[in-house]
């Protein structure tokens, strides 16, 4: 089967400005992209970087301010219609439903906004049913769903129009560590059974991007800032050198060595590692060069510290996060690596 | 549980998604969202409640009505009776219509918070809307048609079927409902704009309507302004046109000493032919004012991001 010669998503010069008061809020700021049909696309980005602001535009429910943007050619304004029929989107993180409905029945009726038969429509749902796991929920109400079951039924959902682009704004927000990785399992799955299904990703665990996604867009405040393959954006770093230091007794944490000379970045280690015990904590330090790193060593001492472990290290996505967006996503947050840990392997 | 590769892909790049958008897949649209509304309104784990609910409302109504005109006229006023039931009957049914669609607007994307899922589908949100409203509009009609029969078996309202004319009840009623559908656009228009908490508006709204209409008092005790936006309102063509046709002897709604119907024509009692022809051209109005309104009003919602926006947490 050839594949769409038309990209699967593209936007140009693509604007969306909120007319809220006081001032007015630029959500995407001119974003130009392209994405071709059959690729795993990611968005990485801090919260309010506009990235659902761009996935409702491309699933026609908000109009661009100025600017293009087209699903397998056909433009999200004037052509609802056609999108319509090749695209879904789930979400995470939601508390959407018709409560009073069983399982099944919900999943029936959506099928039916997607003109399926009805014999057809059934058929359909009890497939879906079963490929994502929510055989014994069937014919549950749907208030009585946990979060995790909800989102599968979500993703049933999604599913019933078998979507050329499937849109998916942090679809494992909120679910446990196994529940994470069903639908993850759940998507690739989906996605690998029939070249020319294209997903558009948004997340903010970044093994998740980095374990599903072919190419990914670091975005911020309405803007591209970087955009390529895990690996091309991880030797964007590359030219520094990044270490990973184990310390003891270091009071101020990561922030006593961001001013050194020498030291683009450092911040505390969130990529799932056991804590260690003692109030021992794991930094991630980018630096220059190599030899910024007897400043490090030297400061480290004169603090009081203790180098428990030190090793150099090949960069993560999350160190080109760290330098391009110039801050973690920790930071703003809950300040813990608790909420990293969901994709923890 | 480990998904099943083959489940995805039999279903792959199906030929329908080409396919134009045809009226099988509207009625189907139209139907399932009809039947969504009936489950979801319907209060089905305890329909005893439900349906004393849906009947005693507008029964209630009308025995309050009938009620304190005995009280006024000293009983013996037939004629206001009739008057007053079909009023009443009437008008559960158009509060259940006008308010439907505009509730179904609220509930779906406040409460059910739907109403994002169902837009993005490819069947239409009018369509999505009129069938998600039809259920109220079934329920309201169970309660029009409950009251009206208490009202001749109970309430002495003098009904005859010799005297009813049956043409002009079927003509009134098809155009009154396309009227009363067509304000519910308007309404659900005007609620999808809306930003904070208006469960209250489309009710309140309707039963202000009812006082405008001819109801359950002529518009000739109405100031002559207010008399001339009732005579612009398909409702009131339609409720005095339904009261002819069942209660030939009813006082008129519409005309009389001190209206401005009368003041204008010259006529005391509008015949069944004007009737008919103010209602269509008034519900054609109306009609026509209702789509280029929800056309606006979608479009709008669409810019501001009104579509999925709720205002609670
Ligand atoms: N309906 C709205 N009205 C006004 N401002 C909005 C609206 N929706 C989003 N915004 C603003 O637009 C910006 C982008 O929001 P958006 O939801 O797209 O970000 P995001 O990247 O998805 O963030 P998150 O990671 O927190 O989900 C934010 O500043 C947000 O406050
Ligand atoms: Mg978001």
């Amino acid at each position: 089967m050839s594949l769409p010669s038309v990209p699967a998503i593209e936007t140009r010069g693509l604007r969306r400005v909120y007319k809220t008061k006081p001032k007015p809020i630029v959500a995407l700021d001119g974003i130009d992209l392209e994405v071709a049909p059959g690729e795993f696309f990611g968005l990485l980005g801090p919260n309010g970087a506009g990235k659902t602001t761009l996935i409702k535009i491309l699933t026609t429910l908000l109009l661009p301010t100025t600017g293009t943007a087209r699903v397998f050619g056909f433009d999200v304004a004037r052509e609802t219609r056609q999108i319509r029929r090749l695209m879904n989107i789930v979400a995470g993180g939601e508390q959407s439903g018709y409560g009073l409905l069983q399982v099944r029945e919900q999943l029936w009726m959506f099928s039916q906004f997607y003109g399926l038969g009805t014999r057809e429509g059934w058929q359909r749902v009890d497939e879906l049913i079963e490929a994502v796991g929510l055989d014994e929920q069937r014919n549950q109400k749907v208030s009585s769903l946990s979060t995790g079951q909800r989102q599968k039924m979500n993703f049933a959902r999604g599913l019933l129009n078998d979507p050329w682009v499937f849109f998916l704004d942090e679809p494992t927000l909120g679910l446990d560590v196994s529940a994470a990785r069903s639908v993850r399992e759940l998507v690739r799955t989906w996605k690998d059974a029939l070249p020319g299904r294209t997903i558009l990703l948004t997340t903010h665990y970044m093994a998740e991007a980095e374990e599903l996604c072919e190419r990914i867009a670091i975005v911020d405040h309405g803007r591209i800032l970087a955009i390529g393959t895990p690996d091309e954006l991880k030797h964007r770093v590359q030219s520094e050198s990044i270490f990973r230091l184990e310390v003891d007794r270091l009071e101020r944490g990561a922030g006593a060595l961001a001013g050194l000379p020498g030291v683009v970045s450092a911040s505390t280690a969130t990529d799932g590692t056991t804590p260690a015990p003692d109030g021992v904590q794991t930094l991630n330090l980018i630096l220059d060069n190599d030899t910024a790193l007897g400043g490090v060593v030297t400061a480290l001492g004169s603090m009081g510290a203790q180098i428990v472990a030190l090793r150099k290290s090949e960069p993560s996505l999350e160190d080109v996060f760290v330098e391009l967006v110039g801050r973690g996503f920790d930071e703003d947050g809950a300040g813990s690596n608790g909420h990293h840990e969901a994709v923890a392997r | 549980m480990e998904p099943t590769v083959a489940a995805f892909d039999r279903h792959a790049l199906r030929a329908t998604r080409s396919r134009r958008d045809g009226w099988r897949d509207t009625w189907r649209g139209y139907r399932t969202a009809a039947r969504l509304g009936w489950r979801v309104e319907a209060n089905w784990a305890d329909p005893i409640l439900f349906l004393t609910y849906s009947v005693a409302k507008p029964l209630a109504g009308a025995l309050i009505l009938v009620v304190m005109l005995e009280v006024v006229s000293g009983g013996g006023a037939d004629e206001y009776r009739a008057f007053i039931v079909v009023g009443s009957a009437l008008w559960s049914f158009v509060i259940a219509g006008l308010s439907g669609l505009a509730m179904s607007v609220l509930d779906d994307r406040e409460r059910y918070r739907m109403l994002k899922y169902l837009y993005i589908s490819p069947t239409s949100l009018a369509v999505l809307l009129l069938g998600r409203g039809t259920a109220r509009f079934a329920m309201g009609g169970i309660g029009a048609a409950v009251t009206l029969a208490v009202g001749v078996l109970f309430l002495g309202v003098p009904f005859d079927p010799a005297v009813m004319d049956v043409p002009l009840l079927l003509a009134s009623m098809a155009l009154g409902l396309s009227g009363v559908i067509a304000l519910g656009v308007v309404f659900a228009a005007v609620v999808l704009q809306t930003r904070q908490d208006s469960w209250s508006y489309p009710e309140a709204v309707a039963g202000a309507l009812f006082l405008l209409v001819g109801a359950v008092f002529p518009l000739a005790v109405l100031p002559m302004p207010v008399q001339a936006l009732g005579l612009v309102t398909p409702l009131t063509w339609w409720v005095a046109a339904v009261r002819e046709a069942l209660f030939p002897d009813a006082v008129s709604s519409i005309a009389g000493p001190g209206s401005l119907y009368t003041r204008l024509t010259g006529v005391t009692e509008p015949d069944r032919w004007v009737l008919l022809i103010c209602l269509l051209a008034t519900t054609v109005l109306v009609t026509l004012g209702a789509m280029l309104t929800f056309r606006v009003s979608e479009r709008r919602a669409k810019d501001r991001g009104l579509i999925d926006q709720t205002t609670g947490t």
